[in-house]
């Protein structure tokens, strides 16, 4: 059985993740110590979970801290070194205009990667706060704030996001805020669910009975709870909002020239990929979207692991 | 049972209701409103104020915003969908001429990705950890992470600059005149790519719920029985298995269709193809909003109507789930 659940690896499962009630143990002592140590030490077994978030952060540095290293500048036109295939000194050619691409893909990287962290924590924080909302009020505030969710599952997404850009205007707050508010409702099932199933548990009725007021009992003793869930739901949406934003760009709805994104790099590179054979000009932005993604998957993978109170002590 | 289905019905009524709304405020939402176009036209204010009130009260644009909205939802019943900001034709029938090309690729993309996913799937559920599942496992995890538009551009590297095996855009050769034959092969070879990349996406993530699905069954005390009374590996594999499987796949094999559509915008814009999705980009581009609204609106519909079609069909086909 254990092999059974081991490999039921897909998103969907997520949901079904049972919590370790932490609000117990939080009645009048700390919050054990032990319980991020004790996910690292598993998280630390998924080896390519543990690669991923060494890749992770060795782009979080390069994106920061690359552009201001590399002899060029991202929008600096140069002529004499235009369209160049990849070389020492360009490692990943050069555009039309004689850009350095990789100083365009580590600046663009520094944009997608900030919209889809910022994406995030919109999604996240509309997310456990309706879902925390429905599952302690229950009744009709509960199903209002369903119905909610229900209408913003059925909105076909990348329609939505463009016809809101193309409205308000590709400005990085826009951008955020449409992708975020797309993004929230796998949250507010989780948490709602587990606040609902939680709402009657006997260590809620303890801290109630002592005297603790809503807004602790939420805080203190429903929210650690559901905090599991919720974090390999912020992780795996990270993947989901680097794409999403990059399509957006690809499609030339996203951030305007001369900004590069990697999405819009693509964009530009369309037209001479297929017609001058420069290859790198598509490569090499897609194949940091595409590691970013997967790294980013894999993270996630190893926190759901790592997270899964079944497994640990195995 | 057929309780089930009406209530389920009528339960996506207030949801069509809901996005209705949502459409109706992102109209309104247009910069300068509905009647920009008219106020400004080409940056020459021809327009005097009085023509513009007289406009206002002619459209009822003045009315409360419930009652715009009540006229704006009963023309579209009625089939009213506005008119094009560009082309000046009815949005219905400008829509309406690019379905059939978006059903093509989709369609097609969803059959591959279906007759892809399900052996892949079952295969690797049956021999779970063989090197075939290993693989496969491992594909689907890079086939979920790979965008879309970058397989497209590097397929078209590969199969159309550097090999000329494959057209590049559109749905057909506009310099030669095919007929017969010669028209299916021009056809097929200009669909190869665009549904290749819309379906080995979806192909990644179907692989990975056929594979999941299965495995739950066969971890089931019935398979063991189906094995105990001596019954063929294959026999137990494909009927009972796969039926049982078949209850969680076929649900989200549903759900699985809006997200087709969805991809099929990235997929007709970088192959040049004329269907719904690129119709979509276009008309952003040319801030076509009547012609947005349209398709936003039926991509809405779309989406609660498999989400319903799953429900009733996981409802049919699950004789342990009772609804009331």
């Amino acid at each position: 059985m254990s092999k059974l659940v081991k490999h039921t690896d897909d998103a969907s499962l997520a949901a079904a993740l049972p919590l370790r009630p932490v609000g117990a143990a939080d009645l009048g002592h700390a919050a054990p110590r032990s319980r991020w140590s004790d996910t690292w030490r598993q998280f630390r077994r998924h080896r390519l979970a543990l690669v991923s978030l060494a890749v992770l952060a060795l782009m979080g540095l390069a994106v920061i801290v690359g552009p201001a290293l590399l002899p060029y500048d991202p929008e600096r036109i140069d002529f004499a070194a235009k369209s160049q295939p990849p070389s020492l000194a360009h490692p990943m050619g050069t555009d039309e205009l004689g850009r350095d691409q990789l100083v365009r893909v580590l600046d663009g990287g520094r944009i997608s990667l900030a919209v889809a962290l910022a994406v995030v924590v919109v999604a996240m924080t509309v997310g456990v706060t309706v879902g925390a909302v429905a599952g302690y009020a229950g009744g009709v505030v509960d199903n209002a704030l369903m119905r909610l969710v229900d209408v913003f599952y059925s909105m076909p997404g990348l329609f939505v996001i463009i016809l809101v850009v193309t409205l308000v205007g590709p400005r990085f707050a826009t951008i955020v805020l449409v992708l975020g508010l797309l993004r929230w409702m796998t949250t507010a099932r989780l948490v709602r669910g587990t606040f609902l199933s939680l709402r009657e548990k006997e260590f809620v009725e303890a801290a109630r009975a002592v005297g603790a007021g809503h807004a602790r009992i939420v805080v203190r003793h429903l929210l650690p709870n559901t905090m599991s869930p919720v974090i390999v739901a912020a992780t795996l949406g990270i993947a989901g909002a680097i794409l999403t934003e990059s399509a957006l760009s690809f499609l030339g709805v996203g951030f305007q020239p001369p900004q590069a994104t990697w999405g819009r790099m693509l964009q530009e590179a369309q037209r001479t990929v297929v017609n001058d054979g420069q290859w790198w000009r598509g490569f090499f932005p897609g194949l940091m979207i595409f590691l970013t993604i997967l790294a980013v998957n894999f993270v996630g993978d190893g926190l759901r692991d790592a997270l899964d109170p079944r497994r640990v002590g195995r | 049972m057929s309780h089930y289905v009406i209530r389920r019905v009528l339960q996506a009524i207030p949801m069509l209701i809901g996005i209705s709304v949502i459409v109706f405020v992102l109209l309104q939402m247009t910069p300068g409103g509905p009647l920009a176009v008219v106020e400004n036209p080409g940056g020459s204010g021809r327009v005097t104020q009085e023509q513009l009130e007289r406009l206002r009260a002619r459209y009822g644009l003045d009315d409360p915003l419930y009652v715009r909205y009540l006229r704006w939802a009963g023309d579209l019943v009625r089939g009213d969908w506005g008119t094009s900001f560009n082309t000046g034709q009815p949005v219905l029938t400008m829509i309406w001429e690019r379905v059939p090309t978006t059903l093509l690729v989709t369609g097609l993309a969803f059959l591959v990705a279906l007759a892809l996913a399900f052996p892949i799937g079952i295969v690797s559920a049956a021999r779970q950890y063989s090197l075939f599942d290993y693989l496969a496992t491992s594909a689907a995890f890079l086939g979920i992470a790979v965008p879309s538009f970058w397989l497209a551009l590097m397929f078209l590297y590969v199969f159309t600059f550097t090999l000329d095996w494959l057209p590049a855009v559109g749905l057909s050769d506009p310099r030669q005149q095919h007929d017969g034959l010669a028209a299916v092969v021009d056809r097929a070879q200009h669909l190869i790519m665009p549904v290749s990349v819309l379906a080995l996406v979806s192909t990644a993530s179907l692989t990975r719920y056929v594979r999941a699905a299965m495995l739950d069954v066969l971890g089931q005390d019935y398979m063991r029985t189906a094995r105990a009374k001596g019954l063929a590996e294959q026999a137990v594999i494909t009927v009972h298995a796969l039926k049982n499987a078949a209850i969680p796949i076929v649900t989200i094999l549903a759900l699985e269709i809006p997200d087709l559509f969805i991809g099929s915008v990235i997929v007709e814009s970088i192959f040049a193809i004329s269907g719904m999705g690129r119709l979509f980009v276009e008309s952003a581009d040319l801030r076509d909003y009547p012609v947005l609204m349209g398709i936003l609106l039926i991509a809405s519909f779309l989406v609660i109507l498999f989400n319903l079609i799953a429900d009733i069909l996981y409802s049919r086909l699950d004789p342990r789930i009772r609804y009331r």
